[in-house]
């Protein structure tokens, strides 16, 4: 098959496509569209959850780099010489400890227990954006004491019934009011709430948070340990470097160091592979669907003009060049369809980042990667040529009598 | 035809000259267009032979037979066969494109040439659904005559033809066969056609009846 009969070939496909049934190929690059973003749909949105995930996961509860007590341990010791170790190290924006303890909030009628979180909040404010999720009041101050935030799930609602709500709550308790904590120890202190915030991870939305200082009046001494340090990287550091250096530095000695991806791999790991599988089965799906539907167009087409093609096999027209016109009107609707598919899937992305499909665990968006757009691309491509190739082949070679009488 | 053997063709043998306008005529049933498709590669014998120029057609391949009939013969089917979807010049230079001898600045000039000939020079870029019937099948004349064919297969190329268009149809055929020496077999089964042939021959049942000069009949 030379040049020119690739070009009579393609010559012939373009027109046909170009001044045949305008609303056939409107139709099939429209099915073909729909089916790349049907590809693309389930496994960018669970894609955009894991993404929701592990951004949460860093931002609320493990950081770039996570260093926890040893096993059998509760806590992390010699606090104080551990963080300027890690803040002193190359890479590292800041280590931020937390101490938790378990509690009892107390409010009107309503009881409640609630976990809260000691913090340095100058350190927490650079390791986390729990800060800029405020939604009534301010965050806490460096040294403040007798002063709360709380998520807004344990705030309530007070125009929400008890007996009504999803999650038990204070009933509705607001910035300015107080509330009486009783701690695990024994030790009970009555705290103005400061502030409610509102992050969309539960984990956090159900804790409270009061300030180191505070939390030494709670204990009765100085704190010089803690159940976990978070560790934000620089931008242009990684995870593994950090922990590397954490290591080096001997800090895996009085704790565990551990990256956000060795975290994810345990927590969520099993989720992320069923999405994965989950993704490979719509993603067969959607293959076999747009091979089926240029399957049936090519093989109608090729049908309806069976006639047509015995009289041009009849003037001297090669058994190949009808193939390969048949073929190349499947390229040009699968090209215009993944095209018309890459807009749509956009356009959707651009929408749900702005409108995101929100659950009570996370938000989900369209996460689209340039990578997921050609890998994509090219496996819809390559099913439009087989589906387009294999009637276009098969009417090609068929008796010109045979095709001249239908 | 189905399980039953039916001999389209029985014992048919001839000779076409070169220059020769040579009229195939019958009745219905009697073979013409399978006389017509087997002289021009489009069908096959089960048996006897195939000569062009001294050339045995039955050994070729089917590749060769599809060059064959693009390089050395023309074809004017009787519902005109043009791609819809091109246009008259496109339609016309459609065999001309494919050939490995011709440049494109040489096929568009005898694509033009053939259309001046036939007087559809203007129409050139219409689509044939725009052009009458006698206009399309004077443009699959042209694209018959496109690659200069040796020999013009032309089946019954009047019968969707009202009297006047086939008149103007069959007067180009006379021209191209005299100004261009072009040989000519058309099958025809209006008796007023003969009028344009140099020899008629007549088949009943797949059988030749009689053959010979136009006016001077053998049975």
């Amino acid at each position: 098959m030379g040049q020119k009969e690739l070009k009579v070939a393609f010559l012939l496909a373009l027109r046909s496509l170009q001044r045949g049934s305008r609303s056939s190929a409107i139709l099939t690059i429209l099915i073909i569209g729909l089916c790349f973003t049907n590809m693309l749909f389930l496994p960018s949105m669970f894609s955009g959850i894991g993404q929701s995930i592990t951004k949460q996961l860093v931002d609320y509860e493990v950081s770039n780099v996570l260093v926890s007590p040893k096993s059998g341990e509760q806590y992390i010791t010699d606090l104080d010489a551990t963080l300027d170790l890690i803040n002193g190290m190359p890479g590292v924006q800041r280590a931020s400890p937390q101490y938790s303890k378990g509690a009892t909030f107390k409010y009107r009628q309503r009881v409640l227990g609630v976990s809260v979180r000691a913090i340095s909040p100058t350190d927490e404010k650079e390791v986390s954006p729990v800060y800029t999720k405020m939604v009534a009041g301010s965050y806490l101050g460096e040294g403040d004491t007798g002063e709360i935030i709380i998520g807004k799930p344990i705030a309530g609602d007070a125009s929400v019934r008890q007996e009504d709500e999803f999650q038990e709550s204070l009933g509705g308790v607001r910035v300015g009011d107080s509330i009486t904590v009783e701690y695990g120890n024994g030790y009970t202190k009555d705290y103005r709430i400061k502030g409610i915030y509102s992050t969309g991870w539960s984990p956090i939305d159900s804790a409270a948070f009061v300030t180191w200082t505070d939390m030494e009046q709670v204990e009765g001494q100085t704190l010089d340990k803690a159940n976990y340090i978070t560790v934000r990287a620089k931008p242009g550091y990684s995870e593994q470097f950090i922990k590397n250096e954490l290591l080096a530095y001997g800090v895996g000695v009085n704790g565990k160091v551990q990256t956000m991806t060795d975290m994810l791999s345990k927590s969520v790991g099993k989720v992320l592979q069923s999405f994965a599988i989950i993704n490979m089965v719509s993603l067969i799906v959607s293959i076999i669907i747009t091979t089926v539907v240029l399957f049936i167009v090519i093989t109608i087409k090729t049908l309806n003009s069976r006639k047509q093609i015995g009289i041009l096999k009849a003037i001297g027209v090669d058994k190949g060049v009808i193939m390969h016109n048949y073929g190349f009107q499947v390229i040009i609707l699968g090209i215009l369809g993944i095209i018309l598919g890459i807009i749509i899937t956009l356009v959707l992305a651009a929408y749900m980042a702005v409108h995101p499909i929100v659950t009570p665990e996370w938000s989900a968006t369209l996460y689209i990667t340039p990578f997921d757009l050609l890998t994509n691309s090219v496996i819809l491509f390559c099913a439009a040529v087989v589906a387009g190739y294999v009637p276009a082949y098969q009417v090609s070679r068929e008796d010109i009598q045979a095709a001249m009488r239908a | 035809m189905g399980n039953v053997e039916v001999k389209a063709l029985d014992g048919v043998t001839l000779d076409i000259a070169k220059g020769e306008f040579l009229g195939i005529m019958g009745p219905s049933g009697s073979g013409k267009t399978t006389l017509l498709h087997m002289l021009g590669l489009l069908d096959e014998p089960t048996s006897g032979k195939i000569l062009i120029d001294g050339m045995d057609l039955s050994k070729l391949t089917d590749y060769e037979k599809t060059m064959f009939r693009l390089y050395k013969l023309g074809y004017v089917f009787q519902d005109y066969a043009l791609v819809p979807d091109l246009t008259v010049m496109e339609n016309v230079s459609l065999p001309a494109m494919l050939r490995k001898d011709r440049t494109e600045e040489q096929y568009r000039k005898d694509s033009h040439g053939i259309l001046q000939k036939i007087g559809l020079c203007d129409r050139r870029d219409h689509l044939p659904r725009e052009l009458s019937g006698g206009q399309q099948q004077r443009v699959s004349l042209a694209r018959a005559m496109v690659n200069k064919p040796d020999i013009l297969f032309a089946d019954e190329p009047c019968a969707n033809l009202d009297t006047e268009n086939s008149r103007v149809v069959l007067d180009l055929f006379r021209e191209i066969n005299e100004s261009m020496k072009q040989t000519i077999v058309m099958v025809s089964h209006e008796d007023w056609h003969k009028d344009y042939f140099h020899r008629i021959i007549r088949l009943k049942d797949g059988k030749v009846v009689s053959d010979g000069i136009n006016g001077k009949t053998s049975s």
